[in-house]
């Protein structure tokens, strides 16, 4: 690996970096979600600083190529992060529906009260 | 006893009105209510300008957690019976009392509709009997138990049921799953026969497009619901 391409992907990382903190900072964005995207960047970055972690890893879990290593640690990444989402919007749905039924039902309460009330 | 009628209502503005006034003349003694899930059209209007018991979704959930606001409404105002009712016309209301009947002289937790025990009526599509079929036979592998009806959307059921839907009930296609789920618990399910209409209205959830995922999704759904425990 060049010196240039670390320095080009160095910056990739700290401008993603900062715009996320930027993000959070605005409250655009949760810490409790932004956090595990905040740490791959993170460890991105030291493994682009030092990049002689990549090799010995590859060394030693038997990955020829070290690129090979960084696609597949970075593939492992991105699904995690994936299902994670794919979980959340699952328990966000469930709860949306809870929240929308009950929504509903006091809505009607609140409907007939007003309404018992006109008659009086 | 209390007796309501849930009618999960999504754009059914030409039919919701005819279909409460089969209710009202025909199951005189169960209450209704129609749960609008947040419908584009003027089925809300229609409602709210006939005075129809309706429950307005604020966002547009399916039919899962439509009629699942129905059970709810019918937990918490201390219904004894719920039956669900589709809004389109498919169903007749001269068979609430029957199944009513049904329901307490055989203990039953669940009463289901069905078309196919006389085959009488509006028998649905070939593609659509076949696939009935398939979970029919799905149904007898997973619990022992026959059902003739699986997908019937005109289901009666009692208090403890009506509690049970009211906390856990399947989101999108419910009818097979939720039969499964209750028999696994080992709750009864009977089916008494009743003749469908051809809808005269509005448009099925399940377009041919959709059906394969709905096979599949649904197939799934059923063998998870026997092992969930």
């Amino acid at each position: 690996m060049t010196i240039r391409l670390q320095i080009v992907i160095g910056i990739m990382l700290a401008i993603a970096v900062v715009s996320i903190i930027n993000m959070i900072r605005k409250k655009k964005f949760d810490l409790r979600y932004g956090l595990s995207w905040l740490c791959m960047l993170v460890v991105a970055l030291v493994l682009d600083i030092f990049p002689g972690i990549v090799f010995g890893l590859a060394h030693l879990i038997g990955i020829d190529l070290p690129s090979n290593m960084v696609f597949f640690v970075g593939l492992i990444f991105a699904i995690l992060l994936i299902f994670t989402t794919a979980v959340s919007v699952s328990r966000m749905s469930d709860r949306m529906k809870k929240l929308t039924q009950e929504l509903a039902l006091v809505q009607k309460e609140l409907d007939e009260l007003k309404k018992h009330q006109e008659d009086k | 006893m209390k007796k309501l009628v849930i009618i999960p209502a999504f754009n059914e503005q030409a039919s919701i009105q005819k279909t409460v006034q089969d209710i009202k003349d025909n199951a005189p003694d169960f209450d209704y209510i129609v749960i609008n899930d947040c419908s584009t059209d003027d089925t809300l209007k229609v409602c709210e300008e006939n005075g129809i018991n309706v429950l307005k979704l604020p966002v547009n959930l399916g039919i899962g957690g439509a009629v699942q606001s129905g059970y709810l409404y019918a937990y918490r105002n201390g219904y004894d019976v719920a039956v669900q009712f589709d809004g389109d016309g498919q169903h007749s209301a001269k068979y609430l009392g029957e199944m009513a009947k049904t329901l307490t002289d055989n203990e039953a937790d669940m009463v289901i509709g069905s078309r196919f025990i006389t085959n009488e009526g509006f028998q649905s599509s070939f593609m659509r009997r076949v696939g009935i079929k398939h979970f029919n036979v799905l149904i007898k592998m997973l619990t022992g138990a026959t059902v003739t009806d699986p997908t019937s959307g005109m289901r009666m059921v009692n208090r403890d049921i009506i509690k049970l839907f009211s906390l856990d009930y399947p989101k999108d296609y419910p009818e097979p799953e939720s039969v499964v789920q209750i028999i696994s618990m080992g709750k009864k399910v009977v089916d008494v026969p009743v003749i469908m209409n051809e809808r005269t209205e509005g448009v099925s959830s399940i377009s041919p497009g959709k059906s394969i995922y709905y096979m599949i999704k649904v197939t799934i759904a059923m063998i998870i619901a026997r092992i969930r425990k």
